[in-house]
């Protein structure tokens, strides 16, 4: 069985790849062609898109395990790159802010993009 | 991979703080109580794919952080970039009276070749407006720079401003490409691999922590 969270990879994943455009889930921003990244799975821990400011200064994250690895940066089609955390860069809509979507590595300059956070067409 | 793309042109936003850089670069949003995690922590550059004439070009655009002073802005920074927006707040006198200051900056520190434009944001609001458009074409005129008002509220002129900067970038590329090889022995890609090879050193984590 499936986590709840967890997204079917044969409507998503052709050939290792995805299969479909993606874009933002809130304003359709084109972010990847289809079969332009490999999926992989990893577990890894993303601060949510909207954060309760209620709960204090902490910063409320989920855990996810499905992504999209894009090796260069060149080849999103549209995508923002905030300022480094720690080790890495959040990715965001280059057009409406929404994010994470997923996260970029400095060390390896490789891009995560989370099944979960976006649309896809 | 292949390559899919035809160029690759680096953008810089610059120009005082609160003329609508950050406001240029991403969809204005006026809702302070939407506070994204990203918003707290600030973008630093977006890449964005356009069609130029049949070309697939790929935009890095880099904003400056607020603090960011033309003195304290160096070759490191400007360093790879291609194309730079000198934007000022046509409600805000002093910050036009910079672009000045900004341009010395660039002479100074960029690449002798980089194409600019000078952005006069915040059009859409006439009643407080301190800088009258012809005196904005007026300063074009004077550096031979292209110029349009903008707003970045009412999405006016802005991607039209990208669009223009990207297009005088390609059109002086492919003019040295041509002064430079014969006709037929060269290709887009060719040039793109070049220049990326060039742009290396400049890893942006070296930019970041000029930054
Ligand atoms: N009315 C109007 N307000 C604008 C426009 N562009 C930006 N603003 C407002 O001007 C203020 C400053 O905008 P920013 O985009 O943060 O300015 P900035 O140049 O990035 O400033 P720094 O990051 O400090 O350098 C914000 O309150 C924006 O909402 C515009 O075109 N029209
Ligand atoms: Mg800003
Ligand atoms: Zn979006």
């Amino acid at each position: 069985m499936d986590k709840p969270a967890e997204m079917s990879q044969k409507d998503y994943v052709e050939d290792g790849q995805n299969k479909l455009i993606i874009k933002c889930k809130f304003c359709g921003s084109k972010i990847l062609d289809k079969k332009s990244a490999k999926y992989i799975m990893q577990e890894k821990e993303l601060p949510f898109m909207q954060q309760d400011t209620r709960k204090g200064g902490e910063v409320q994250i989920e855990t996810i395990n499905q992504f999209y690895h894009v090796e260069n940066m060149y080849t999103f089609e549209n995508i923002g790159f905030t300022h480094t955390v720690a080790n890495h860069k959040y990715l965001s809509c280059a057009d409406c802010y929404a994010g994470p979507l997923g996260y970029y590595e400095i060390d390896t300059k490789h891009s995560y993009v989370a099944l979960t956070r976006v649309e896809h067409c | 991979m292949a390559k899919t793309y035809d160029y690759l042109f680096k953008l810089l936003l610059i120009g005082d703080s609160g003329v609508g850089k950050t406001s240029i670069l991403f969809r204005f949003s006026e809702d302070a109580f939407n506070i994204s995690f990203i918003s707290t922590i600030g973008i630093d550059f977006k890449i964005r794919t356009i069609d130029l004439d049949g070309k697939k070009v790929k935009l890095q655009i880099w904003d400056t952080a607020g603090q960011e002073r033309f003195r304290t802005i160096t070759t490191a920074y400007y360093r790879g970039s291609m194309g730079i927006m000198l934007v000022y707040d046509v409600t805000n006198e002093k910050s036009f009276e910079n672009i000045k200051n900004w341009i010395r900056n660039i002479e100074e520190n960029a690449s002798a070749d980089v194409e600019k434009m000078i952005l006069g944001n915040k059009c859409d609001l006439d009643a407080k407006r301190q800088v009258s458009k012809e005196r904005g074409e007026q300063l074009a005129i004077e550096y031979q720079i292209k110029f349009v008002e903008t707003s970045a509220k009412d999405s006016l002129n802005v991607e039209y401003a990208f669009y223009t900067l990207a297009r005088d970038i390609k059109a002086k590329m492919e003019k040295k490409q041509e002064a430079s090889n014969p006709p037929g022995a060269r290709s887009g890609a060719h040039q793109l691999r070049a220049n990326e090879q060039q742009r290396k050193p400049t890893s942006w984590l070296s930019r970041c922590s000029v930054l």
